[in-house]
């Protein structure tokens, strides 16, 4: 084999530091963009056909470019950002920028699934736009949000591993620098088993977790 | 009290205009139980909207307590709305939260101090029979209690006003008739009006006052609920009536009747209040030259008042007939010759 542990064991965590840093931002933007990707929309709550307009539109835009073509694209902001565009902190601001719109597009599915009868008892009680988000969407989607938020890490795993086009490090830089381009089947083999525990372990947890706040 | 003032409601769907409700009139006094009755897409669901603006009048004004609510800002809707309980026919119940959270929601909105929220929950769960119930989430309960929760929820900001969309029409006839038991009892303990929406005239006749007959979002018929009952105008109302006081013969006995041939008269007859109780057939019978045969009837009761219905077939003398019915005219009892009903 051409690696040793230790090389495998910093790639994993590579791997892990892109997702999670990546996922924490993604969120921060794409949580509140789903949100108003709700109540924007006909006859929901903050009803505002030009900011749903503008938003679906951006998030669209930004959902069908091609990560890795969206990493080489926002490199001069990547720059800017960080300071550099190599690198796995480099790696983490193309990351955000694919999973922030997707994340947005996962929320507003599942706020959607709320009962549009839950929220008519909210808004006869007098609750504030605020407090139907917060105290009625929010807890009664929270199951399904969860799940909903398990599916864009593992979609973050499976993009960082393209990170290592631009020298970002990870368990896929590995995969093709050493199992791939030097034809190191073990490599590839070892690499790959490890993504998969990695993704079957995240999925797991998101399962149970939903589970566990259904009841909130 | 609630006022409708020619209240309307236009939705556009397309290109089309679909007018939900059409100069809607009706005045809902203060501690009355109303009903709303009408067929799915007679406008039941858009009118009781209009009263905590989930749905605004495209024309007309809704009044409550005189004031004119259409001119409010959502700040003030907030405020009239917590005055106004609502229960729905899906109860929309958090699911994630338990029963005690799902009736404390209303005032965890209005920041009311823990120990006073403890205190009114435990109250109001009591008074819906669920005190026991308190840490189940609303998918362990069943119909009948969640509809119960509702209700528990929607006194929780102790409103003046109770509007029931379709309340028990998800319910089976026993559940329906305790939770209507618990309306009662709100609207007599508590003085809250109720204006309820449904198309079950059952409902009608178990609590309400007074009924409005809505149908393509007009009111075609109102009154108090012993008027229309028994002297219902309109062919939907008549229909609505029929559907829960059947008078209508059954087919072997009109199939028996017609092939008898024989041209004695038929006669509906309608007694209310303490005419119910009088002997009066023997007494015809007696006094004069006619055989009376009951065809079909039936007695209920309508807002406390007993109320009865009798088919009957006269045979005899077509002058002996008249004076057998004047006589049972002077007794306040209604009669009405139904023979084409039959023949």
């Amino acid at each position: 084999m051409s690696v040793n542990y230790d090389q495998i064991l910093e790639a994993l965590w590579e791997t892990i530091y892109m997702t999670g840093a990546a996922f924490g931002f993604s969120l921060l933007i794409g949580f509140p963009l789903g949100i108003l990707l709700v109540v924007t929309r006909k006859g929901h709550l903050l009803e505002n056909e030009p900011v749903s307009k503008v938003l679906n539109i951006v998030i669209n835009i930004f959902r069908s470019v091609p990560f890795i073509i969206l990493m080489v694209a926002i490199i001069p902001l990547t720059r800017l950002i960080v300071g550099t565009s190599i690198g796995t902190a480099a790696a983490i601001v193309p990351l955000v920028f694919y999973a922030g719109p997707y994340i947005a597009r996962l929320i507003e599915n599942s706020l959607l699934e709320v009962d549009k009868g839950v929220i008519e008892a909210a808004q006869a009680m007098g609750a504030t736009p605020m407090q139907i988000i917060f105290r009625f969407l929010i807890p009664e989607a929270l199951s399904s949000l969860v799940l909903a938020l398990t599916i864009a890490i593992v979609g973050l795993i499976g993009a960082s591993a393209m990170a290592g086009a631009i020298g970002g490090g990870g368990l896929g830089d590995l995969a093709i620098t050493y199992g791939y381009q030097r034809f190191d089947t073990l490599v590839m083999f070892i690499t790959v088993a490890i993504l998969v525990v990695l993704v079957q372990g995240v999925q797991s947890l998101g399962n149970v977790l939903s589970r566990t706040v259904r009841r909130n | 009290m609630i006022q409708f003032e020619g209240v309307s409601k236009t939705y556009q769907s397309g290109k089309q205009e679909i007018h939900a409700l059409n100069g809607i009139d009706l005045t809902v006094e203060t501690g009355e139980i109303y009903g709303v009755i009408g067929f799915s897409g007679a406008g039941k669901s858009s009118l009781i909207r209009t009263v905590n603006l989930l749905e605004r009048p495209s024309a007309g004004r809704v009044l409550i307590q005189g004031k004119d609510i259409s001119t409010l800002s959502s700040k003030e809707i907030r405020t009239i709305r917590k005055d106004i309980g609502m229960i729905f026919q899906h109860f929309n119940l958090l699911s994630s939260k338990t029963v005690y959270h799902n009736v404390a929601m209303p005032l965890l909105l209005a920041k009311t101090p823990k120990n006073e929220i403890d205190e009114q929950v435990k109250q109001l769960l009591d008074f819906v029979g669920l005190a026991d119930q308190a840490q189940k989430y609303p998918d362990q309960l069943s119909g009948g209690q969640k509809q119960r929760i509702g209700i528990a929820r929607a006194l929780a900001t102790n409103p003046s006003v109770l509007l029931c969309d379709e309340a028990t029409s998800a319910l089976d006839p026993q559940t329906t008739k305790s939770i209507l038991d618990l309306l009662r009892k709100i609207n007599k303990e508590y003085n809250i009006t109720i204006l309820l929406i449904t198309h079950e005239m059952g409902v009608i006749r178990e609590i309400c006052d007074k009924v409005a007959v809505l149908e393509a979002g007009k009111v075609i018929e109102q009154g108090s609920v012993f008027d229309i009952f028994s002297n219902p105008q309109q062919p939907t109302t008549q229909r609505f009536v029929r559907s829960v006081m059947n008078d209508e013969l059954p087919e072997t006995l009109l199939a028996q009747i017609r092939n008898a041939q024989s041209d004695n008269a038929i006669y509906r007859l309608q007694f209310t209040g303490n005419s119910v109780g009088q002997p009066f057939m023997s007494r015809v019978s007696r006094e004069f030259k006619v055989d009376l045969n009951v065809l079909f009837g039936n007695i209920t009761e309508l807002q406390g008042v007993p109320y009865g219905n009798l088919i009957v077939e006269f045979a005899g003398e077509p002058s002996e007939i008249q004076l057998a019915l004047s006589s049972i005219r002077k007794s306040n009892i209604d009669i009405e010759e139904v023979n084409d009903y039959v023949r």
